[in-house]
């Protein structure tokens, strides 16, 4: 009967050619540089293909009080990403005696995304941090850990033309952590409103050489 | 006796005819003669001593310390012993702790961190024909289910937990100060000052200083984490002061009621 057969569509759906993995729960995160600060920031929603799960899902996740990175795609991925990178800070940690800087682990993270070359993790991360000199860093990643550094914004997710373009738009140079809040906050609302897939909130962390300012955003809950 | 057990020593993996594991006993002796470690536990703390051996005005200042190493975020260890062999051990004792956290997500309890790295202890002592690792640790943690644990392990890989314990030289002088001076109910002030007096008596030095003694705190403060706290030499040396001061008056007392009339 009619019913069944369009959930057998929904199903099958993942495995249109034009279907990807990474499009599979969806979302969107930006990091941008201001003034000896930067600013990365995610949306909040969890969803299997079109149905929402959960509009906490943070993807932006503290590495040390300097240094942040987010990562989109794959939900499951992004956990155990993370959950591997924690493991190779702390050890970082206990060896050096110190925390792990944001160009080591921004390498850091490429080697880990590349030793699984041939059956990769689904996620494409963005490091946000303050170098030692309390300059912005930022760098993007794709899934296999080829790397890309930013010296204005880098974008991941499921609407990275959005957001692209929103952030060629709004951005300038120089920004104080005030501005940079705001200018971040605005590309990524404006982006994942025309995002199926993405959205239902966002969470802004400002990172500053005196702190870390972090926000919730309430957004279109749809 | 020691000619005797010649044929039976070369090898770990051979048992005397008296059923010893020689190369394993002589692993221990060679604990004996390292910088004392001692560790006192109380409600609110555990509190860890050591005694670094290699001081000179010529070395380097050093980033890490010889005796105290952190393990994870709720477990440090006092190392006696071969310094080499005891950075492979904590090593691995690291890295066991972090599969751990990255498998259950939680951190590893201090009895199991211990368990494994005499496991792999053990395994000197009876495959391979690799010598044992000549390295005796104090571990010190805290966990959800059992609280302050205080863990000695030796080169056989036989570990015991421990109220309050001393290691390496001179630690039966150490261990008869325990039994006279340690009580559980000792709060952790009264446990800094009893580690710092092991120490000076396990000493040979007849000048001590703070830079001989590495003196430390694990304390869980009220938000629930575990703080690894090293004393400053000032702290240190007002301990000794305190000590000596009292030794004085003991050594005075004594020498009254011994004069003639």
């Amino acid at each position: 009967n009619k019913t069944s057969f369009r959930y057998y569509y929904y199903i099958n759906y993942l495995y249109l050619p034009n279907m990807s993995i990474l499009e599979y729960n969806g979302g969107a995160v930006i990091a941008m540089a201001g003034k000896n600060c930067v600013g990365i920031c995610s949306d909040l929603r969890l969803g299997a293909q079109f149905q929402t799960v959960s509009r906490d899902f943070k993807k932006v996740f503290k590495v040390t009080d300097k240094l942040y990175v987010g990562l989109t795609g794959l939900a499951t991925d992004i956990l155990s990403v993370d959950q591997l990178l924690q493991f190779r800070c702390n050890m970082y940690k206990l060896r050096e005696n110190r925390e792990i800087k944001p160009e080591a682990f921004s390498a850091l993270l490429s080697t880990l995304l590349y030793e699984k070359r041939f059956g990769p993790w689904f996620c494409e991360p963005v490091v946000a941090g303050l170098t030692a000199d309390n300059k912005p860093f930022l760098s993007g990643m794709d899934l296999i850990g080829a790397p890309v550094f930013g010296s204005d914004f880098v974008v991941s997710g499921t609407c990275t033309a959005n957001l692209h373009g929103m952030c060629e738009s709004l951005y300038r140079p120089d920004m104080e952590p005030e501005e940079l809040f705001e200018v971040l906050a605005q590309c990524l609302l404006a982006a994942v409103d025309r995002d199926a897939i993405s959205g239902w909130g966002a969470l802004v962390h400002i990172i500053t050489p005196e702190g870390v300012i972090t926000k919730k955003l309430r957004s279109r809950q749809d | 006796k020691i000619q005797m057990s010649r044929r039976y020593d070369q090898s770990t993996t051979t048992f005397s005819p008296e059923g010893r594991l020689h190369q394993v006993e002589y692993a221990i002796e060679a604990i004996n003669n390292a910088g004392t470690c001692v560790g006192l536990q109380c409600a609110d703390g555990i509190v860890l001593c050591a005694e670094r051996k290699v001081v000179s005005k010529l070395l380097a200042p050093s980033k890490t310390s010889e005796k105290t190493y952190t393990v994870d975020d709720h477990v440090v260890c006092l190392v006696a012993g071969l310094t080499s062999d005891a950075n492979i051990l904590i090593n691995q004792s690291r890295l066991g702790s972090q599969r751990y956290l990255y498998k259950y997500q939680e951190p590893m309890p201090v009895e199991q961190v211990v368990k494994s790295i005499c496991n792999y202890k053990q395994a000197y002592t009876q495959y391979g024909g690799l010598r044992p690792f000549g390295v005796a640790f104090l571990f010190a943690g805290w966990d959800r289910n059992f609280g302050y644990q205080l863990y000695q392990t030796d080169p056989s890989g036989n570990y015991s937990g421990w109220k309050a314990t001393v290691i390496g030289q001179n630690n039966q002088a150490g261990k008869s100060i325990l039994k006279t001076d340690y009580s559980e109910n000792n709060s952790l002030d009264k446990n800094l000052k009893i580690a710092v007096k092991i120490l000076l008596k396990t000493m040979d030095s007849t000048s001590p200083s703070p830079d001989r003694i590495e003196l430390s705190t694990i304390v869980r403060n009220a938000d629930g984490d575990i703080k690894h706290v090293t004393l400053k030499d000032a702290q240190v040396q007002k301990f000794i002061d305190e000590i000596q001061k009292e030794e004085e008056v003991e050594q005075k007392k004594s020498e009254a009621s011994t004069g003639d009339i």
